[in-house]
């Protein structure tokens, strides 16, 4: 390719040249566009950079003159390049963003993790308030030595509750029950560790109830048992009523009545306040609890002369039904996932 | 306990609304179950005489009756379906304009309002009442028919006090003395701080009756009283109504006489026909078995050692506390009657009466022990309302006593020291103030010098033993309201320990990979599909609640796959459903075996004798079927599949494993399992051990279940994992420094046979990798041509890493090459 002589190009071929790219670059449509017009007004083979490499071979006066000219329109160039890439990198922003509009009145697919089941739910609320008031957790068998569940709790041997009409026998032992309740596991702490005592027992217990709306031949509890000098059953009414508030609402108030438990003297049915719809109001009952029999401690090898205590057990599915509505216990165990899945 | 309120306000004065006396009883030990009204609402009913009746003429089991009308004269006809009645009979009329509260209507609304109306053709103006009708009892056989010394034309509300509220009661183990309208009156006084009154009974009668001996320690005293010139008739109209308040059926006036006693005094009490008792003696003693006697009920009871027993001369005439003989009872041709009252032993009823499954009115009293100084007051009184009600006339008095005192009978003092009542209670109450609540309810109390009550219960109070229960009857009496609410110290602290937290974190493994918790009833019949460590062994229960839950499960799965079952029948898409629980098994089933081996600490649980308690370790299960997300994403067709039940166990180890320790993971070995897929059952093993399987339903398991497959079920034993976590729990996670080079990222192919198990490809590739591994990930399974028939080829990508440098592509060259020789090892290739 010849050199071209830069002095033959005149002014007006500049300004052409100037009202021509600038067009180009105004008309470009997108950004591909522009690159196509930049490459052809301001690359490596276009007219304008050809006129400048032909600027070195001008006389010193001439070559100013003449450099001053092209750099202007490079620089015009360059800005309107600048500005049109500008626009055109917004409208193309634009075009995606409108072209990437999602729905989001769309459900999402939904995150599935399992529910625990409502009594886990209630029993670990319960667990939480205690172990908040300083309570260990304690654990036994389901299947549990008569001595335990029985013997040790002041129920003699023929007490009724131990006639077959309440309790469930295991074959093939001389004296294995499922537990009637937790309190056995009270009992294995009460054999094993020395006051100060303050424990809660959750778990399954059995009764030989058949099934229906209000009966379980399972069901589960959470007993608590505090043994220590000086305990009151002013510090038993205490640590229900905060228990009740705690689970029910802090405006609720409690109510003992006096009731009889072989292994507690005195005894007491505990209600819960309630206000219902239309300023209905009254109590419901929610546990028994008492203190602790001496005839308990002595069997558990504790000083009933030195130690008192006091001792609750908590129906975990009433707690449940009472607070969440539940009428019919038979939902808590048929495994119906519409009713696992409310909780 | 039903108390009729009139009977109640005839022994204690109280002056308080119904609804008053109820809380006031419900805060005192009274537990109150239920207030009633039967009859309720009755009104327009008069007696009236039947003076005509016939057949009605347009219906066979219809009678057109002409009574008298109102005031006892003149004629009403109405239509009666009832046939007990003759001409001169007095009935219950109600009138057209009155009310029978007694009525269920078609649609189910309870009271009839009566008014003129034909039946068949014939006006009936009212209708004559059956018991049932007036809510005066059950009996709907026929009408009432009233004592014909009934006033004619009189309103029947007023003759009983029909609508009058009752008062019906939870009586506590403890006291029995509450089985009784005068133990009720007697604490209500004692709570109320008023008076009581029995009511007055005639002094005995001497004069011939029966010598009675007594040979056993069971019989505490014996009361007879001999009545002649009975007649044995219905029971007056009020009698009647409070037997039916109490819910006893009214028989005939001597039996009625005798539960009236019963209820109101709290002594049961047996009436023999004098004429059938051959004698003329009575002999209370204790059977020493092999005998039989026929009850009143017509059963031969066969009686055995330690039963009570009263003879005649002859024979056994009763089962003493329980039920009397058939051949004694009382009839409508007895005119001379013998009113038995005992105090028997609470322990030997309650044997007897639970051996023979007769629970009556009597033994549920004397089980509970009676107010021995309340049996002569009783009989007294049974006798008084003989003469008065059937004609009766005493003519003899026995009393007779066990000497000495047999033990269980034996009352002695209570010593009780009021400062320690006071602290336990936390109830300001001095020495006077206790003694004074106690002298209420009847105990007569001395206040020593040193400060000590000396503290004499009444008879009737068998519950009084210690101190401990006087120390309730002062806070019963004072008010359980005012004791304070305060909150103990203690000098303990509480918390979940880390086995409960580990329990916790299986249960939450489980939840977020999408699994429901179910808790389901631990019982099963005879079938039961068993997950881990298969056996026989059955906890079988001694008295199950039916034959389809004889047992203790033996496995989670039964119960939830029928759950899956009943979520299936509910239309469901897809469930999944975790338990955690115990199962059950015997002593020596193989699964202690298996918890011997694996668990290195003392898992069993035992009785205080030391005697193993049933196998009974932790566990988890999973069940699964259908759909993964269920139906609200319908594009979504991944189905539940084994792999996300080997998921959920892997994490549970990895969450509940000591941290760092070797060999804590589950290797899977393919098994073959009853019930279980052939080609798709995985036996989890931990330290070598068995403790879980994976596997899909059984096709035919599936379809016995009517089940949709394909159904996916896991069971893994958590003992293992929580019975060897150390009281203050595993050691800390340690963290590991984060080393700074890149890693070095490796594909490879290896071809192996089918019946290669990826588990043992892969442990072919770490051992190859050596130190150099980082991670490892299957990507990619292959079958085809290009590698054969019955030939697979598995890729999995290798992340390497060296702590102290960058890797090279030599490193993954030598890796490479130690990969493909260790695959060689397990006849596998490398696919170059």
């Amino acid at each position: 390719m010849s050199e071209i002589d830069v002095t033959e190009i005149d002014v007006s071929e500049i300004d052409a040249l100037q009202t021509e790219a600038l067009a180009a670059v105004a008309a470009a449509a997108d950004l591909d566009d522009l690159e196509k017009v930049r490459v052809r007004f301001a690359g490596k083979r276009s007219r304008l950079n050809t006129l400048q490499k032909g600027l070195r071979d001008l006389a010193p006066d001439e070559r100013r003159t003449r450099g001053q000219q092209i750099n202007a329109l490079r620089q015009a160039l360059e800005a309107a390049l600048g500005e049109r890439r500008q626009q055109l990198a917004e409208v193309a922003l634009d075009t995606r963003l409108e072209s990437e509009r999602l729905d989001l009145t769309l459900p999402p697919r939904r995150l599935r993790p399992g529910r625990p089941h409502l009594l886990t739910q209630v029993e670990q609320e319960i667990i939480d308030v205690f172990v908040g008031m300083g309570y260990r957790v304690a654990g036994g068998p389901e299947a549990e030595a008569g001595v335990f569940n029985f013997d040790l709790l002041n129920i003699e041997a023929d007490h009724p509750a131990r006639q077959e009409m309440d309790t469930i026998y295991v074959d093939g032992f001389d004296d294995v029950v499922l537990r009637t309740h937790t309190s056995p596991v009270q009992a294995r702490v009460m054999t094993t560790t020395s006051p100060p005592i303050a424990v809660i027992c959750p778990g399954r217990t059995y009764r030989a109830d058949a099934v229906d709306a209000t009966h379980s031949p399972v069901f589960s509890q959470v007993e608590g048992l505090v043994v220590a000098e000086g305990i009151t059953m002013g510090d038993l009414r205490g640590t229900l009523l905060a228990f009740s508030r705690r689970l029910f609402g802090h405006e609720r108030e409690i109510r003992l009545r006096p009731s009889f438990f072989p292994f507690t003297e005195p005894s007491a049915e505990v209600d819960v306040s309630f206000e219902g719809a239309g300023g209905n109001h009254g109590w419901l009952e929610i546990l028994g609890a008492g203190m602790v029999d001496p005839n308990v401690l002595t069997a558990c090898g504790i000083d009933a002369e030195r130690y008192t205590g006091f001792a609750f057990g908590i129906g975990i599915e009433r707690v449940a039904m009472l607070r969440h509505r539940v009428a019919d216990i038979r939902d808590l165990f048929e495994a119906d996932a519409r009713f696992l899945r409310r909780f | 306990m039903k108390l009729p309120l009139s009977w109640l306000t005839s022994m204690v004065d109280i002056d308080l609304p119904v609804e008053d006396l109820v809380e006031i009883m419900s805060t005192h030990g009274l537990e109150v179950e239920a207030v009633t009204r039967p009859g309720a609402g009755a009104a327009g009913i008069r007696t009236a005489r039947v003076l005509h009746w016939a057949p009605h003429p347009a219906a066979d089991k219809l009678r057109v009756v002409r009574v008298t009308a109102e005031g006892g004269e003149g004629e009403i006809e109405l239509v009666c379906g009832a046939h007990n009645f003759e001409v001169g009979d007095i009935v219950a009329h109600a009138l057209p304009g009155g009310h029978v509260p007694g009525v269920t209507g078609p649609d189910g609304a309870k009271g009839l309002d009566l008014s003129a109306r034909a039946i068949r053709g014939v006006t009936s103006n009212g209708m004559l009442a059956s018991a049932r009708e007036l809510e005066l009892g059950d009996d709907h056989a026929g009408i009432l028919v009233l004592p014909a010394d009934t006033p004619l034309g009189a309103d029947f509300t007023e003759l009983v006090p029909l609508g009058e509220p009752v008062i019906e009661i939870a009586v506590q183990a403890d006291r029995g003395d509450h089985l009784s309208v005068l133990g009720v009156a007697r604490d209500l006084a004692a709570i109320l701080d008023t008076r009581w009154q029995a009511p007055p009974v005639p002094e005995p009668v001497a004069g011939p009756t029966l010598p009675v001996t007594l040979d056993t320690d069971g019989c505490e005293r014996f009361v007879t009283w001999a009545l002649e010139d009975v007649t044995v008739q219905p029971s007056p109209p009020w009698l009647a109504q409070r037997l039916a308040q109490c819910g006893m059926r009214p028989i005939d006036v001597v039996v009625d006489v005798t539960n009236y006693v019963m209820l109101e005094l709290g002594q049961p009490l047996h009436a023999f026909d004098l004429g059938s008792l051959r004698g003329p003696s009575l002999r209370v003693r204790s059977s020493s078995g092999g005998e039989t006697l026929t009850t009143l009920d017509d059963q031969v009871r066969e009686l055995q050692h330690g039963d009570l027993v009263i003879d005649d001369a002859e024979r056994a005439v009763s089962l003493a506390g329980v039920m009397g003989g058939l051949d004694t009872e009382v009839s409508a041709a007895t005119t001379r009657v013998l009113v038995e009252a005992a105090v028997w032993d609470p322990a030997a009823i309650r044997r007897t009466s639970r051996r023979l499954g007769l629970v009556s009115e009597a033994s549920q009293r004397f089980e509970r022990r009676v107010d021995p100084e309340g049996a002569a007051r009783a009989a007294a009184r049974a006798s008084q309302l003989l003469v008065e009600l059937a004609g009766a006339r005493a003519v003899g008095t026995e009393h007779v006593y066990r000497e000495p005192t047999p033990a269980w009978s034996q009352r002695e003092r209570i010593v009780v020291d009021p400062a320690r009542i006071r602290a336990l209670l936390a109830l300001d109450l001095d020495a006077d103030e206790q003694a004074a609540l106690l002298a209420r309810s009847g105990s007569v109390v001395h206040l020593h010098e040193d400060q000590h009550l000396d503290v004499e219960v009444p008879t009737w109070r068998g519950d009084l033993k210690r101190p401990a229960d006087l120390a309730e009857e002062v806070a019963r009496l004072h008010g359980y309201d005012a004791i304070p609410a305060t909150l103990p110290t203690f000098e303990v602290t509480g918390g979940l320990t880390p086995t409960q937290r580990l329990e916790r974190d299986a249960r939450d493994a489980a939840l977020a990979a999408g699994f429901d918790e179910a808790l389901t009833r631990p019982f099963v019949g005879e079938h039961a599909l068993i997950g881990v460590v298969p056996s026989d062994g059955r906890v079988r229960l001694a008295n199950p609640l039916a034959k389809d839950a004889a047992a203790m499960r033996p496995s989670l799965l039964e119960g939830l796959l029928a759950a899956l079952r009943r979520n299936v029948g509910q239309g469901r898409a897809g469930t999944a459903l975790v338990e955690l629980g115990r199962v059950f098994r015997p002593v020596d089933d193989p699964l202690a075996d298996l918890l011997d081996a694996v668990v290195d600490a003392d898992w069993r649980w035992r009785a205080p004798d030391g005697g193993d308690l049933p196998v009974q370790p932790r566990a988890i299960a999973l069940a699964a079927q259908g759909l993964r997300l269920g139906e609200r994403w319908l594009d979504a067709e991944q189905r539940w599949s084994v792999f996300d039940v080997l998921a959920v166990f892997d994490e549970v180890v990895a969450r509940l494993a000591p941290p760092d320790a070797q060999g804590w993971h589950l290797d899977r070995v393919p098994a073959d399992r009853p019930g279980l897929h052939p080609g798709r059952t995985a036996v989890l093993r931990l330290h070598g051990h068995e403790v879980g399987v994976v596997g899909q339903l059984h096709p035919d398991e599936a379809d016995r279940r009517d089940l949709p497959e394909p159904v996916v079920v896991g069971e893994l034993l958590l003992e293992p994992l929580l019975a060897v976590v150390p009281d203050d729990g595993h050691p800390p996670v340690k963290a590991v420094p984060l080393v700074k080079h890149p890693a070095l990222s490796v594909d490879v192919a290896l071809i192996a046979a089918e019946e290669v198990p990826y588990a043992v490809l892969e442990q072919a590739v770490r051992e190859g990798a050596g130190d150099l591994l980082d991670g490892l990930w299957w990507f990619d399974e292959y079958r085809g041509e290009q590698i054969g028939a019955g030939r697979r080829s598995v890729a999995l990508r290798l992340r390497l890493q060296a702590p102290d440098r960058q890797l090279t592509d030599e490193d993954a060259e030598r890796v490479i090459d130690a990969v493909a020789a260790a695959a060689e090892q397990v006849g596998a290739a490398l696919r170059r």
